[in-house]
């Protein structure tokens, strides 16, 4: 005769030694596959300032993404995420027009990264810096 | 329970899955007398399984190239996080897959079960026995360590010794006239594509063989161990009133790979440098050999056998002869008794054989 209290105990701890299998195998896979923290993430970047002539822009790697310093032919200089915010392509410095392209679907932005036209939804965000002794701190 | 009713009987309507659990599940009899060693191919096939996943996960950040292999492996090791665990998992799996094979090959030879009808399913387990040398020596090179380096410098060099073809052979197989980049670019396309699908496609066939010629029957504990297939038609060897594979079998396969679970996970978690010396952990120097070079305890009887010979050539035929004889065993042994105590002669070679090999092994180990 089945005892029916019996089987259903032995289904619930085989159930938990599974579950406990699973999660142990799982874990560190998951471990192993999740993007690996970098060191230099969330840290300063510093450019020198003659890397950023008037009217000219410096890409760069920051916070593990893609940024940009921009100086406006007035001297002006700003520093924002070449991200754009529609579909996460890197936008485009035109030196002439003095605005960023993004070249995926013609999203236009101004060297401030607000919105001239195209799909993106918001403007680029800025980025902090300072700048001393000839060199632009960034972050 | 409702609900996965619902959903058995939905795919059934569909698929008539109850007739194929009924028929090679549940109604897949085995001999009543079947015994652990028959579960040693369900821990290969798991060794396998596990070897491919392990081996897909380290190619997510290895990088096959001369000069960043060994970091990359030293970043998988160190940085990555549980690298450490899927490496060692995966280079002591394969030692062990080696090792089970051994057993799953003496299991087969004590009991008989190569005889014919079977010579198919040697045949095909002999070849998939020298897949997984080639995969694990294949596999060696790739950390591109001190030991990688001239352990494959040294076993590719034997090939050298056959006559007329040998140096070519040495020089195609390591693409140039040393072990090199061009070396590391070939083992590692044979190591991850070539051998993995030849050895998948074997298994199929293995496994095909199997299910046409059916289980052996062991020769314990029945009164008559011969074989009495016939010859002249084929049939299939079913087990009327035998044990059914699911789930009393299957739970012997999953017992056997529990076990074998616990003793390779010791070893992963207590010793996992069993099979490491002190070179593995440095970055192959070309300029530099080191001193005493072994190559993996499963070469060691092949390494010796080369020594022990005056003429390197003559180490290779011997071997190449054993190797031949040990492959075409079936087709040489026609007798029909199956019970190793009933088969004297075959005792004593096959206990001699192992002791041998064992000597041979301890021998190249110390010299």
């Amino acid at each position: 005769m089945v005892n029916e209290e019996r089987r259903k105990f032995l289904g619930i701890c085989l159930g938990g030694v599974t579950a406990s299998a699973a999660i142990a195998v799982g874990y560190p896979v998951y471990r192993y596959l999740a993007p690996l923290q970098k060191e230099n993430a969330g840290s300063k970047v510093v450019i020198p300032e003659q890397e950023v002539p008037a009217g000219g822009a410096k890409f760069f790697e920051y916070a593990g993404s893609t940024a940009v310093l921009v100086r406006r032919q007035g001297g002006e200089l700003l520093a924002l995420s070449a991200v754009c915010t529609h579909l996460g392509c890197i936008v485009q410095w035109l030196k002439e027009k003095e605005e960023f392209l993004c070249p995926c679907h013609a999203g236009h932005y101004s060297p401030e990264g607000v919105v001239i036209s195209g799909p993106p939804p918001k403007p680029l965000a800025r980025l902090p810096f300072v700048v001393a002794n000839g060199a632009i701190t960034i972050g | 329970m409702g609900l996965l009713k619902r959903l058995t009987d939905w795919i059934d309507c569909r698929l008539g899955v109850r007739d194929i659990v009924a028929r090679e599940l549940t109604g897949y009899l085995l001999p009543c007398n079947i015994n652990a060693w028959y579960s040693m191919g369900s821990i290969l096939l798991f060794i396998f399984s596990l070897q491919v996943v392990t081996g897909i996960l380290l190619l997510i950040y290895y990088v096959p190239d001369a000069d960043k292999a060994f970091k990359s492996v030293t970043f998988i090791m160190n940085d990555v996080p549980f690298g450490w665990l899927i490496r060692m998992c995966h280079a002591v799996g394969s030692n062990m897959m080696v090792l089970i094979l051994l057993f799953h090959m003496l299991s087969v030879l004590f009991m008989g079960s190569y005889k014919r009808p079977r010579e198919l399913n040697w045949l095909s387990g002999f070849i998939l026995f020298n897949l997984v040398m080639g995969i694990s020596l294949t596999g060696y090179l790739l950390p591109w360590s001190q030991l990688s380096f001239w352990a494959t410098t040294v076993a590719t060099n034997s090939v050298s010794s056959i006559p007329v073809i040998g140096q070519f052979l040495v020089e195609f197989l390591r693409g140039g006239k040393l072990v090199g980049p061009p070396t590391l670019g070939r083992f590692f396309a044979l190591h991850v594509t070539v051998l993995p699908l030849a050895m998948a496609a074997l298994v199929g066939a293995h496994l095909f063989f199997l299910k046409r010629t059916g289980v052996s029957t062991p020769p314990f504990g029945v009164k008559d161990s011969k074989n009495r297939w016939q010859g002249d038609v084929y049939r299939y060897e079913g087990h009327p009133g035998g044990i059914p594979f699911f789930p009393n079998y299957a739970l012997q396969d999953a017992t056997s790979i529990a076990l074998y679970l616990a003793f390779f996970l010791a070893v992963v978690f207590f010793d996992p440098y069993l099979f490491f010396t002190r070179e593995s952990f440095v970055a192959a120097n070309p300029f530099q050999t080191p001193a005493h070079i072994k190559p993996e305890w499963y070469f060691l009887a092949n390494y010796q056998t080369l020594k022990i010979f005056p003429n390197e050539f003559i180490g290779l035929a011997v071997q190449g002869a054993a190797m031949t004889f040990l492959a075409l065993f079936p087709f040489l042994d026609r007798g029909s008794e199956r019970h190793p105590l009933k088969r004297p002669l075959f005792m004593a070679a096959a206990v001699g054989g192992i002791l041998l090999w064992l000597g041979l092994s301890i021998w190249g180990h110390y010299s």
